[in-house]
């Protein structure tokens, strides 16, 4: 996943919208009966008009402005005597908090919207094919074809999706070969980070995921697997090998969280597993460690493959989003 | 989907709570003559649910606090089992353990017997570390043992001929002279073998393991059978046992997947609508019952005593007599009358008119079962009923096949 800095980053644009407005009209900045007009508040926050527009209705669903007998809305309740006042607003100085603005800008980079179209584009493909419609896409984010394509070929980079030999975007299928294929190189690669990392690893981390394991019964084995990925093996001082190593769990982690949200109950036994590679890594000399981390991945792999299976028996029916079409 | 709740009166007074076991399965063994005598036998309620395949696996792993018991088969355990639904059986609560079979616990009827291909119910019945199954005997099972068959096609003897010369080929699911009268089960785990060993058995295609086909080589059979369909040989698939009679009454079909119990349900075509032995071998599967992750105390000893009581023979006599076999036959054959036995299990002709499970005639007398007695039956299986690892991809490529046959769609 690409994670911005900016917490605002990944927020819709209308809510961006909103914020600014809601807080303009408390300080006092916008009047009472200033009239709000969709152009020129775009013109201001540098978007379209239609997210303007839904933050305008969520603003009068809070009460902050009112209709009149007029194009755009009033700031205020309403009532008796209230005169519309018609002026730029570009003339009060509205007051845009920098994180806010930050993330209006990178609206319009393919950035702010990556992460949720990689979930959706990786979990599908255990369901089969599917061709991604760069119009639906477009609509379904509210954003440009331009940002579209940027996301596309990101997508294509990460090896989620290809081009048909008729130029359609396609993704999965995800077959039993692909996985076995990307647990067979998990098993020749993350060892070898583990064994680089050895001299890096944040071991005050792994203790206490240790010592959690023991107390908290919440605790489940995709956070150990993050746990395992980011205190120790993406430790190991070579970027492109545990750039290789993100890229290529990309898909198994999406589809693992897809079966999650299908019911998948808690796995004791992946739990207990990740005890015993927590332990060896932080008592015992780091090939051991290794060792189990090769075993865990194989075993990791026929539960995974057993799993899968259940997709087949499972209707489908409405549960993808609007701009991925089943083949 | 419907629920066959226990009709029969209550023995006990009311003020009582009678027991209940809650039973999820499938056709093949949920037979009210097998729950009446069970719930006289054991003293409690027993409610049986009666799902397709599909949707029986689909409950069993999602929905466990649903059921006390699953009755399936050993090829789609996979799927409940690694979702966690169900929970290991004791071997030593089994009294009939060491009557069962070595087809279920070696894989074959004797040491020198073919295997098969595919998901042989000893790949699925020992419990294993870190909770896999395999065929390294271990304490625990995941399922009992109890019913199954060697499955092949069924065909129009004035069509292929008749007697020891017609020598049938799984072929014959793909031959030019049923063009427009083949119909298969359409069932991915099973149908889909039916095509794959005609697709061989006819030197259409090769597939290096039939059991564990690979993407291309799934591909490569779903191109073939898309390419007979346009062409226009078959005429439809079938889900149960009802659907396949009608088709061989209606005179529909000359050649098609068939199931032990529905050559007892045809009348006129029974005459020359006769069950294959196939040259290349069986198409085999194995059912049993399994117990829910939930079940625990007084709850999983009366599943047990279920489990036990399956084994015990009335419901061994009773699979039987739809053409079924049972995993410790010597128990169901104090169940049987000798000319029963004789014709099932011995392959015997039949010494006179035989009733299926529901009291209709469904063995005229004179008539011998085709493939001859048990062992030689079992001798010759070549494929298991199987969950492949490319079984999401295969059973969605199968879909699409059916949904273009049954809607007849143009090429």
């Amino acid at each position: 996943m690409i994670r911005s800095s900016n917490p605002l980053a990944q927020e819709p644009r209308y809510e961006l919208i909103a914020r600014v407005l809601r807080d303009n009209i408390h300080s006092g900045t916008l009047p009472d009966g200033f009239v709000l007009l969709e152009g020129p508040i775009a013109a201001v926050m540098q978007t379209s008009r239609m997210p303007v527009q839904t933050a305008l209705r969520q603003l009068l669903d809070e009460g902050l402005v009112h209709r009149f007998d007029g194009r755009g809305y009033l700031v205020g309740r309403g009532g008796n005597g209230i005169v519309p006042l018609r002026r730029d607003i570009r003339d009060f100085d509205l007051t845009i908090p920098p994180l806010v603005d930050d993330a209006l800008q990178t609206r319009n980079t393919w950035r702010h919207v990556y992460d949720e179209v990689e979930e959706e584009v990786a979990s599908c493909q255990i369901f089969g094919e599917f061709r991604i419609v760069e119009t639906e896409l477009a609509e379904h984010l509210g954003v440009s074809r331009t940002v579209v394509r940027d996301v596309l070929a990101r997508l294509q980079e990460r090896g989620l999706i290809r081009k048909s030999p008729t130029s359609h975007w396609i993704a999965g299928p995800l077959t039993a070969r692909t996985v076995r294929e990307k647990f067979e190189l998990r098993g020749i690669i993350e060892p070898a980070a583990l064994r680089l990392a050895a001299p890096h690893i944040r071991y005050a981390e792994v203790e206490a995921f240790l010592d959690r394991i023991g107390h908290d019964p919440t605790i489940t084995p995709e956070e150990l697997g993050d746990a395992l990925l980011e205190h120790c093996i993406a430790q190991a001082p070579n970027t492109a090998l545990v750039e290789m190593i993100r890229s290529n769990r990309l898909l198994l982690s999406a589809v693992d969280r897809a079966l999650i949200r299908l019911g998948l109950p808690r796995d004791e036994d992946t739990i207990e597993q990740y005890q015993t590679l927590f332990d060896l890594i932080s008592r015992h000399p780091i090939d051991s460690a290794c060792e189990y981390l090769r075993d865990h991945l194989s075993i990791t792999a026929r539960r995974y493959l057993a799993r899968m299976k259940i997709v087949a028996v499972i209707p489908k029916a409405g549960a993808f989003a609007p701009y991925l079409s089943p083949q | 989907m419907y629920i066959t709740a226990d009709q029969t009166q209550h023995a006990a007074p009311p003020t009582v709570k009678r027991r209940r076991l809650r039973v999820l399965g499938t056709s093949i063994t949920l037979l009210p003559p097998v729950r009446e005598r069970a719930r006289a036998d054991l003293g409690f309620d027993i409610d049986f649910t009666e799902l397709n395949f599909l949707d029986c696996q689909r409950q069993a792993a999602m929905e466990p606090q649903g059921y006390d018991v699953y009755e399936q088969c050993f090829h789609n355990l996979d799927i409940v089992w690694f979702w966690g639904a169900l929970q290991p059986i004791e071997i030593a609560r089994i009294r009939e353990w060491d009557n069962i079979s070595d087809l279920v616990k070696l894989g074959g009827v004797s040491k020198y017997a073919g295997r098969g291909r595919g998901d042989a119910p000893v790949k699925k019945l020992y419990i294993q570390p870190g909770g896999f199954l395999g065929s390294k005997p271990s304490r625990h099972v995941s399922m009992l043992p109890t019913v199954h068959n060697m499955d092949s096609f069924g065909y129009d003897a004035r069509v292929f001929g008749a007697g020891l010369d017609a020598r049938p080929s799984w072929g014959w699911l793909l031959d030019r002279r049923a063009k427009g009268r083949i119909a298969l089960v359409d069932e991915p785990a099973i149908g889909f073998f039916d095509a794959a060993l005609a697709a061989e058995a006819s030197g259409e295609l090769e597939f290096a393991d039939i059991g564990n086909m690979t993407i291309d080589e799934i591909s490569a059979l779903m191109k073939l059978l898309e390419r007979k369909r346009v062409e226009g040989f078959f005429c439809g698939t079938w889900r149960g046992g009802d659907e396949a009679a009608m088709l061989v009454e209606q005179g529909s079909v000359a050649v098609q997947s068939m199931w032990s119990p529905v050559y007892g349900k045809l009348r006129g075509a029974g005459s020359h609508f006769i069950e294959a032995a196939p040259v290349e071998g069986y198409r085999a599967w194995h059912g049993g019952a399994s117990l829910s992750y939930h079940l625990q105390g007084a709850e999983l000893d009366m599943a047990y005593e279920y489990l036990n009581w399956w084994l015990s023979g009335f419901a061994g006599a009773v699979m039987a007599r739809q053409g079924y076999y049972i995993s410790n036959p010597s128990r169901a054959r104090d169940y049987l009358s000798a000319e029963e036995w004789a014709y099932w299990y011995d392959g015997a002709p039949a010494a006179r008119d035989l009733a299926g499970p529901d009291g209709d005639i469904v063995v005229p007398a004179g008539s011998r079962r085709a493939g001859g007695p048990y062992t030689d039956r079992a001798r010759r299986i070549v494929i298991w009923n199987t969950v492949m690892d490319e079984y999401n991809y295969a059973a969605r490529a199968w879909d699409r096949f059916v949904r273009r046959v049954t809607e007849g769609v143009e090429a």
